[in-house]
């Protein structure tokens, strides 16, 4: 099969697939959820299927486009290695979180339209992953957005839809802005294809508010100072949900699309490398230090993703290469990690009936494996070896510091240790305590994901050497010049 | 030989936990007797790898691990070499030790689980020859410690909490130092780093380093958490992590970024803010320690008071401190663990370790009280013990570098005597709780240990010569180990030394008036705790007015309070600012719409005047 369909698969299999999952649904649940997990497992495995070319170093592995379009709007995709990486990534997560689903949310109405969100949310990724234009690129930034507000409020109280409007408008409005920065992009390139521009744009050849405009659109997405506080407001969805909102998908998207289009398309003057990283530390500050007062249990892990976005930037804007290949690793151990935190927080929300951490304690005697694998995905978000978490973490305070960030790496490094107090209390107030609340261990599909995310987590860090020449290889295509050792 | 064995310290433990592991619910006896066997094979690998490591470079492994950036390397030279083999012995006497103690007491399979886990972790320190391999097994040592302590009795887990937050805070420093240092040296090898400058970031990376290592040997301000785990963490454990093996740790890497990695001159801030912290660390303490009514809190205290002594010899950068500072580490490695096991025989003979229900348990106990006096004359400096000859080494060094540091050093001697007297007097003489008539010696298997450990405390005296001039002293660069001599039967320094022994003979004098004055050894040195000052210094220590994690706690929750406002500020901005003004906005066009003729007729002419104005300004 050739490369550029299985790219096209991996896209259009989810995406176009989802609108069938209703209807799948209608014959029989058990169907659609396996013909919903299939389309997710499918784009895992085109992407997969590409990998072997992107690490040979066959670049792009795949190039598709709708030519002879008038006025310089490209069509295209691209399946590079940052690409690829991106895509088994997020897949790979959303393949457990799908699985997770079956059975936390088969007590709840609205399957049909939960599983269809999701599958699309999920090739609306893929698109955005593969895109090379910026036109498909926004397509699929806003299809991300309006999946991701239903499944916020899917739910249906006010209270929670509420909070799933209040995502939608912060998104879209960083979009709009970052879609009045491609506009002057491509006002100054004459092109929408991203190849194109960084051929004709060089470093610091975009004029600076159309800079600061995209970054408000990546901000916005990726949840950072001073667009963040829809995160934890999103913690009123259901906990597969917001798994796939802090760990896999949405808040990646920022993080990704930062690399592709200031990595890889245009690097990043210094003068906004600075301001990215003192948003990003203060980001990082001033979330850490809201989860250690919030009581909720997915606000928490929720302002702990917003602190650990906050690492990604340090890495991607430091201006150096082991910052960047950090912050790939970072993606994908933060990925893993937080999924699994998630999907245990969902767990224990669902068999003690409350998020409040303060009804909660000595959990770890009623839920073993879930605390286990909770601890475990909590020590890689610290940070802690052997899991994979430290060699992330590890390299993007290295990027920082090789970067010539000193004093903003210390500042980063206050917010690590505020991670490892916020998340040792979680883990201490839900799991260990005196109190000891009547829950039992979840179901066995639920416990073996969190318990598989778990063992990534760990394997990740043991198996670093093939996690880190991934990650290498995967930036290998944005090393450009300009970037120090 | 084969560089592979040096896989071998670290594998043949991690291989006997996961059998330990593998077996489950298996008997008592099979679990700690597999424990021992694997404690033994890592001796015994120890041991032989001992003599391959007196070459000039040492034998080192290497495995790309995740290149281009870290390589799996580890190196055995001279003062890893010794120092592996002290951390192995210590881990096999206190497996013994463990094997009756832990009887009848629940979590024996994670106890077992966790001790071995633990020395492999110890052994890849020891041998790691590259920055993130060490602090891959640093930190793996954090989770060891974290799952020991929470093991212990029920609510231990807050202990346990509080341990993990402050080294794991300590331990994130030291990531920050080796990141620095890694920037600096071009390489993360530890071999390869040689004497770096300690000016501008250099002193950042260093100071951050030494945070790592003094904390993991125990150093104010990181160490409120032992006399927590003391009382909380099963006994085992205290004899083996804060007692030795973390000092041996800690030590070892602090001798090795001060001697090594880093040029420290002796006119440096960090040489002074060693020092500094050395000689805070002993008087305090030991203050703290000389009033707990507590056997094993007692001794938690002077497990810090003595990591004291060791920073201070080797932040002198004079070769009697740094030698003195290494052999106070292997002393304080052998008596602290011998008190701690003389503290768990009492508490599991008696079933308590609170000094007031304890007494006269001598002539029921007569092997313990004798290992226990072998020890603390020796913590004491008692003259021909081996603390006496590795504190006079210190003295020296620390009036070198000033009166100051010597004083501390002397009252620190001091201060530990009388509390010794008064331990050993509460604990093994005066009169017996009528409770206590039927205890008896405890079985061969845990007193094997203490004996031994005694044994080479009395070794250590007057046979000083032998760990001094033919251990530490050989593995050390010419500059640090100095060009004489420094062991030997009779002192360099007659004066230091009749000083010190005035130091011991004041405290028994001490000891002897107080016991008159309040008819009881344990209340012996009450004086001190209830004179003026002092006493307010006492009670306020005991309200955690001073506990840098109490204070840090209070911080910390003042700074995410006002984090958390200003998060809530951003939030109002987007739940009610915005929100607010659109439906102002909103408002304000409704009102102005609202289908008056007048308003109508207002806004034509305020239109009109505006198109106007614009013409007249074009014109």
């Amino acid at each position: 099969m050739s490369h550029e369909l299985l790219m096209l698969i991996a896209i259009l299999c989810p995406t176009l697939g989802s609108v069938l999952l209703p209807v799948a649904g209608k014959v029989s649940p058990r169907l659609r959820n396996t013909l919903s997990l299939l389309m997710v497992l499918t784009a895992l495995g085109c992407s997969v299927a590409l990998l072997p070319s992107v690490l040979s170093g066959d670049l792009p592995a795949a190039h598709w486009e709708v030519k002879n379009l008038p006025l310089g709007l490209a069509l295209s995709l691209k399946a590079d290695s940052l690409a690829v990486f991106m895509a088994i990534v997020s897949s790979l997560i959303s393949a457990v979180i799908v699985a997770y689903s079956t059975s936390y949310i088969s007590h709840y109405g609205h399957q049909n339209e939960y599983y269809a969100m999701v599958t699309m949310f999920l090739g609306a990724m893929m698109g955005l992953v593969y895109s090379s234009s910026l036109i498909l690129l926004y397509l699929f930034w806003e299809i991300t957005a309006i999946t991701s507000w239903r499944l916020i409020g899917f739910f249906r109280e006010p209270f929670q839809v509420r909070r799933a409007d209040k995502a939608f408008l912060v998104t879209v409005f960083g979009a709009l802005c970052m879609l009045l920065g491609f506009i002057a992009v491509w006002t100054a390139a004459g092109s929408c294809d991203m190849d194109v521009i960084h051929a004709k744009l060089g470093i610091g050849g975009l004029p600076f508010y159309a800079v600061g405009l995209i970054l408000m659109g990546i901000l916005a997405k990726s949840s950072t100072l001073p667009f963040h506080t829809w995160l934890p407001d999103a913690g009123v969805a259901p906990s597969p949900v917001t798994a796939m909102l802090h760990a896999a998908v949405l808040v990646k998207i920022g993080v990704y699309v930062f690399a592709r289009l200031f990595l890889v398309m245009l690097p990043l003057s210094l003068q906004w490398q600075t301001i990215v990283l003192v948003l990003a530390a203060a980001s990082a500050l001033v979330s850490a230090t809201a989860a250690l007062i919030e009581t909720d249990l997915k606000r928490i892990i929720a302002y702990s993703t917003v602190s650990q976005i906050a690492f990604i930037f340090l890495g991607f804007a430091s201006g150096s290469t082991y910052g960047a290949v950090g912050g790939l690793l970072y993606i994908l151990m933060h990925g893993l990690a937080k999924g699994g935190l998630f999907l245990g927080a969902g767990v224990v929300e669902q068999r003690t009936h409350t998020k409040d951490i303060r009804q909660m304690g000595g959990l770890i005697k009623t839920m073993p494996i879930t605390a286990v694998s909770f601890a475990f995905c909590a020590f890689s978000v610290m940070g802690i070896p052997p899991f994979g978490g430290f060699f992330s973490k590890f390299m993007v305070l290295s990027g920082g510091i090789n970067g010539g960030h000193t004093w903003l790496t210390l500042v980063f490094i206050a917010g690590a240790v505020l991670t490892i107090l916020y998340l040792t209390r979680l883990f201490v107030v839900v799991f260990l305590g005196d109190k000891t609340a009547q829950a039992n261990e979840g179901s066995p599909v639920m416990v073996a994901c969190v318990a598989v995310l778990a063992g990534l987590s760990l394997l990740g860090g043991l198996w670093i050497n093939g996690a880190s020449r991934w990650a290498w290889s995967a930036a290998s295509g944005f090393l450009v010049p300009g970037l120090s050792q | 030989m084969n560089e592979m064995m040096l896989l071998l310290p670290i594998l043949i433990p991690v291989a006997g936990a996961l059998l330990v592991l593998l077996a489950g619910r298996s008997s008592h006896s099979a679990r700690f007797g597999l424990t021992v066997l694997a404690a033994a094979a890592t001796l015994a690998v120890a041991v032989l790898l001992f003599p391959q490591a007196n070459n000039a470079t040492g034998i080192t492994f290497s495995h790309a691990w995740a290149s281009p950036m870290f390589s799996f390397e580890l190196r055995l030279y001279s003062l890893s070499a010794w120092i592996l083999v002290a951390a192995a012995a210590f881990a096999l006497l206190v497996t013994l030790y463990s094997w009756h103690y832990m009887a009848g007491r629940p979590h024996g399979m994670l106890f077992c689980l966790y001790l071995l886990l633990t020395l492999a972790m110890v052994c890849g320190a020891m041998l790691a020859n590259h920055l993130v391999v060490l602090l891959f097994f640093w930190e793996g040592l954090l989770l060891t410690m974290l799952g020991m302590i929470a093991i212990g009795r029920p609510g231990a887990w807050k202990t346990a909490f509080k341990a993990f937050v402050i080294v794991g805070i300590s331990d994130l420093c030291m990531t920050g130092g080796i990141v620095i240092t890694g920037l600096l040296a071009h390489t993360l090898r530890i071999s390869d780093i040689d004497h770096l400058a300690t000016t501008g970031l250099g002193g950042l990376g260093m100071a951050l380093l030494i945070i790592g290592a003094t904390a993991k040997a125990g150093s104010m301000p990181f160490h409120s958490w032992i006399p927590d785990a003391a009382t909380d963490a099963p006994l085992p454990f205290m004899a083996l992590l804060p007692a030795s093996i973390e000092k041996l740790v800690g030590i070892y890497f602090l001798a090795r970024i001060s001697l090594d990695m880093y040029q420290m001159s002796r006119e440096s801030w960090l040489s002074m803010m060693m020092m500094v912290v050395g000689a805070v660390t002993i008087i305090l303490a030991v203050a703290m320690a000389l009033v707990q009514k507590n056997y094993k809190r007692l001794l938690s205290y002077h497990a810090i008071s003595q990591v004291g002594y060791m920073i201070l010899g080797v932040g002198t950068g004079l070769p009697a401190g740094i030698v003195g500072g290494l052999f106070h580490m292997v002393n304080n490695a052998l008596y602290k663990s011998c008190l701690f096991m003389t503290g768990g025989a009492v508490e599991k003979q008696t079933g308590t370790s609170d000094l007031n229900e304890l007494g006269g348990l001598g002539s029921k106990m007569p092997l313990t009280f004798l290992c226990f006096i072998v020890a603390a004359a020796s913590i004491s400096g008692f003259p021909l013990t081996n603390g006496f000859y590795s504190k006079e080494l210190l003295y020296a060094g620390a009036l070198d570098r000033g009166l100051i540091f010597y004083l501390a050093a002397v009252v620190g001697t001091f201060l530990t005597s009388a509390s010794f007297l008064k331990l050993g007097h509460a604990a093994f003489l005066g009169k017996r709780n009528s409770r206590h008539d039927a205890v008896r010696e405890v079985p061969f298997s845990m007193l094997l240990p203490m004996v031994l450990i005694a044994a080479v405390c009395l070794l250590f005296g007057p046979g000083n010569a032998l760990a001094v001039d033919h251990l530490i002293r050989p593995s050390l660069s010419a500059a640090a180990a100095g060009e004489h001599h420094l062991g030997g039967l009779l002192p360099h320094n007659w004066l230091l030394a009749e000083l010190a022994a005035g130091a011991v003979l004041l405290a028994i004098l001490n000891h002897l008036a107080g016991w008159r004055r309040y008819g009881s050894g344990l209340h012996a040195v009450d004086h001190i705790h209830h004179a003026p000052v002092l006493s307010f210094m006492y009670d306020s220590a005991a309200k955690g007015w001073f506990d840098p994690y109490i204070i840090g706690r209070h911080i910390v929750r003042v700074v995410a309070w006002i984090g958390w406002g200003m998060d809530r500020v951003v939030d109002w901005f987007s739940d009610g600012f915005w929100v607010r003004t659109a439906q102002f906005g909103g408002w304000a066009l409704a009102t102005a719409h609202r289908g008056r003729y007048a308003l109508y007729v207002l806004w034509c002419l305020a239109g009109a005047a505006a198109v106007i104005g614009f013409l007249i300004r074009a014109m």
